[in-house]
């Protein structure tokens, strides 16, 4: 397989360096059209930029020395594109350059085999990062990519072959995405990650070809004869403008008998804004933006029953929020003592703070970030590596989360342990198992049992009118959801949330109920009186919150 | 030849195992507002958990005299040869130091006297003087008992699951389990004595969590050669875990006993716990 005319020799590993240059030179010279083809998950226009940021990150740390062989230099590049990964395109850009430094491993020549291997170990590890990988975006793109570099590579394992077909299928794969993929057909457009790795191949491609500039503008591949308006459908814009305050929100469907999709797609189209629907006979997964989301969920269960509810608030003023609150965990982080394992968790609420550090025994650090605003890999490491211990168990207390804390765990030095708490409800729940005499083996063990033990609850209000159960209801109403399904829609929070309890915590030991920043303290008062009265057999604690979008979080054990 | 067996009140004994034993206790002193009350004798456990909760009034211990040691033990050396004291941890009470000083005072007019630091408390400690108390009836020496009491007290294990930590605190009492002190949850601690001093275990989250833990801590414990199940306030919780746990007692019955007024004031209301002795063999 080896074939010494066709490699970039040790010596001359700068090329490995110029090509990863050049994709940042290319993704800079379409980053606009990149950014306006951005329509999923989320139209916010920033694909483009993401990469941008996430590739200069990159090569402002690569080592200049042009004697530095080239598995060193994909090793470090793989590394600091994890930690200047921004946005969805960016933490899936870094799988790439972390399936570089695999595949070259300690050789110090790249090869077309080494490109192969590369591009399939990205394709392995972005599947596994995202919750829910969606064909149709860069997933996709990588995937028809490795595919074809495995053969081209069979054929002939010259470097320049190999990229050569690879760039091709990308761009051919890019134009495919629409069929896979409904909101990028509606707002007639192609995937913008994958687009961006296309482009990215294009500049490699000339660097190791030496033609300049390496960076052109190349022409989105649309399906057909389409041409790229260079902008998405008019209707769509207007639709992404009102949605900007909406809710994205996802559910699926499951019901017994055969679901009718089109009959759903119809549905959500009239209800709310961009649905996309998919699934087989008995499951259908659906995302649609709501200005409420509650009419998506009470439409959803005229067909079967709900799970996997997601409801994310697109809002900017929430997000703006979230930015002001955050602090990194430098400024977070006292001085500590010295502790044999230490704690870092996710969470957003003063109340939350303050209950995961008093319950952290001096082990217990925090990293502001919650449902809107989640951390990055680089807030994790910055926290983990503060923190008083070489033994970290890490909470990520929300499932979007856990992805960047797994990648924390193999970028720091430290012994890092990461459970995966999926809602910062769970994650108080197995803090309160850690106990400072115990090994972090121990401790991890304990939290992992507890994590699988509790019952995840939330309440959160409707924000304007919308039709529940046929039923006119005004701004304010509430809805219920216990581990991702809906269980109560009413007219009070302490109605639902009432409700929630009455079905789901029968047998339960305890129920912790964490009061979010919009009640009042009389609200609080009568809650948690109404509460312990209704459930008198129950041990139930009501403490403060202080989260924002959810009126209650409830943890069931 | 005889050897008398005395221990204190927190000790925690049952009046009939003590009595069945032929074991002196000496109480401590609870003092209430102006009155100070004899631990488990002019004031009983069920008065002192009554008043524990009023936030005013804030009981006090102390240790039995210097005086009050020397009484018990001139009495007892009307009729024995020998004594052996077995105590309460020092680093919890000045007892001990109290039986030391009244051997000192009495010099060597009246019986031998042992002083054993136990290390322990409530029927961790109970048990190490029956355990004393029965080799002696079988023909052991005062030496071998002194050897015993310090064997039993090391086997010996005292858990408590306390409602609340405010009692440990106010009374000065928390030793290592500072940790468990500040959480705003509401948990359940579970504490140990390990070195004479409170010791955090783990803490639950919820109280039949709690009650579990002590159950699983029961059979980690075995094979045991003693076993009493402790509680303050809720006999009927106590005894459930005592019929559960029943095979674990070497008779097939456990002891249900309740904390004394002294041992009371720092656990507080609501509190359940084990005293036990492990084999030696464990």
């Amino acid at each position: 397989m080896q074939n010494s005319s066709t490699k970039i020799p040790a010596a001359t590993s700068a090329r490995l360096s110029d090509m990863i240059r050049a994709t940042t030179l290319a993704i800079e010279a379409n980053r606009d059209t990149i950014n306006a083809l951005n329509v999923f998950p989320v139209p916010d226009g920033d694909t483009g930029t993401n990469m941008l940021l996430t590739l200069r990150s990159v090569v402002e740390d690569m080592p200049l020395d042009p004697k530095e062989s080239a598995n060193n230099v994909a090793k470090i590049v793989a590394r600091s594109a994890l930690l200047g990964a921004r946005g969805n395109s960016g933490l899936i850009l870094a799988q790439y350059f972390k399936g570089l430094a695999e595949a070259i491993g300690e050789d110090t020549e790249l090869t077309g085999e080494h490109l192969a291997k590369s591009i399939r170990i990205a394709t392995t590890n972005s599947y596994k990062a995202l919750p829910n990988p969606v064909e149709g975006t860069m997933l996709t793109v990588y995937r028809e990519c490795a595919e074809v570099a495995e053969k081209s590579a069979l054929a002939n394992d010259s470097l320049e072959s190999v990229l050569t077909d690879v760039a091709d299928e990308a761009l051919a794969s890019v134009r495919r995405t629409p069929d896979l993929l409904p909101v990028l057909a509606e707002a007639e457009v192609v995937d913008s990650g994958g687009f961006g790795f296309a482009v990215m191949l294009d500049g490699a491609l000339r660097a190791l070809r030496g033609e300049t500039p390496v960076g052109r503008v190349i022409e989105v591949p649309m399906p057909g004869k389409q041409k790229f308006s260079g902008s998405v459908k008019a209707d769509f814009v207007s639709a992404s403008e009102e949605i900007d305050w909406g809710y994205c929100t996802v559910f699926a469907i499951q019901s017994d008998s055969k679901l009718d999709l089109d009959k759903i797609r119809n549905h959500m189209d009239r209800i709310g804004r961009s649905p996309i629907v998919d699934g087989t006979d008995g499951i259908a997964k659906v995302h649609v933006h709501m200005e409420d989301p509650g009419e998506a969920l009470t439409a959803g269960i005229s067909y079967g029953q709900l799970s996997n509810i997601e409801i994310g608030n697109m809002d900017d003023q929430t997000a703006g929020w979230a930015a002001d609150r955050r602090y990194s965990a430098a400024t977070a982080a006292k001085p500590a003592t010295p502790v044999d394992v230490a704690i870092v968790a996710v969470a957003a609420g003063d109340g939350l703070n303050d209950l995961i550090l008093s319950s952290g025994m001096g082990a217990a650090s925090i990293v502001e970030g919650g449902d809107t605003m989640n951390p990055s890999v680089a807030d994790l490491l910055e926290a983990v590596e503060a923190a008083p211990s070489d033994k970290v168990i890490l909470l990520p207390n929300n499932k979007n989360v856990v992805p960047a804390a797994k990648a924390v765990s193999e970028l720091s030095e430290k012994d890092v342990r990461v459970v995966a708490t999926r809602s910062v409800q769970t994650g108080i729940a197995a803090l309160l198992e850690f106990n400072t005499t115990l090994s972090i083996d121990e401790n991890e063990e304990a939290m992992n049992d507890v994590v699988g033990e509790v019952g995840d609850g939330r309440v959160c209000l409707a924000s304007r009118d919308v039709t529940v159960y046929g039923h006119e209801i005004r701004k304010g109403m509430a809805f219920a959801t216990f581990n991702d399904e809906i269980v109560a829609v009413g007219r009070d929070p302490l109605f639902v949330l009432t409700k929630m309890l009455e079905l789901q915590a029968g047998d339960a030991e305890i129920v912790t109920i964490y009061t979010g920043e919009s009640l009042s303290s009389e609200q609080v008062e009568t809650a948690t009186e109404s509460l312990t009265n209704k459930f008198k057999e129950l041990e139930i604690e009501v403490v403060h919150g202080g989260q924002p979008h959810y009126e209650y979080l409830v943890a069931v054990e | 030849m005889s050897i008398a067996v005395v221990t204190d009140s927190t000790s925690d004994l049952p009046p009939d195992i003590a009595a069945q034993h032929g074991i002196s206790v000496v109480p401590l002193n609870v003092h209430i507002e102006d009155e100070t009350y004899l631990d488990g004798v002019t004031i009983s456990a069920d008065e002192m958990y009554r008043r524990l909760p009023d936030r005013s009034v804030i009981p006090t211990t102390s240790a039995p005299s210097v005086g009050s040691f020397v009484e018990i033990y001139e009495k007892l050396g009307e009729t024995h040869d020998e004594i052996i004291s077995i105590h309460l941890s020092a680093k919890l009470s000045l007892t001990h130091g109290s039986a030391v000083n009244a051997v000192a005072e009495m010099g060597s007019s009246g019986p031998k006297i042992e002083v054993v630091n136990t290390e322990q408390a409530s029927m961790a400690l109970g048990w190490t003087a029956v355990q004393v108390a029965e080799a002696i009836a079988a023909g052991m020496s005062l030496e071998g008992s002194v050897e015993l009491a310090n064997s039993a007290s090391e086997r010996a294990v005292f858990i408590g699951m306390v409602d609340t930590m405010k009692y440990l605190v106010r009374g000065g009492r928390i030793g290592k389990a500072q940790g468990f002190v500040g959480s705003l949850l509401k948990i359940r601690p579970i504490l140990t004595l390990r070195d004479g001093e409170a010791h955090p275990l783990e803490r639950a989250r919820s109280r039949k969590k709690g009650i579990a833990r002590i159950k699983a801590l029961v059979e980690e414990y075995a094979p045991l050669e003693k076993l009493a199940i402790l509680y303050t306030t809720d006999e009927i919780d106590a005894q459930d875990i005592a019929n559960e746990m029943a095979s674990f007692a070497p008779d097939g019955e456990p002891v249900v006993a309740q904390l004394g007024p002294v041992v009371g004031n720092y656990a507080g209301p609501g509190m359940l716990g084990l005293g036990l002795i492990r084999s030696e063999n464990s």
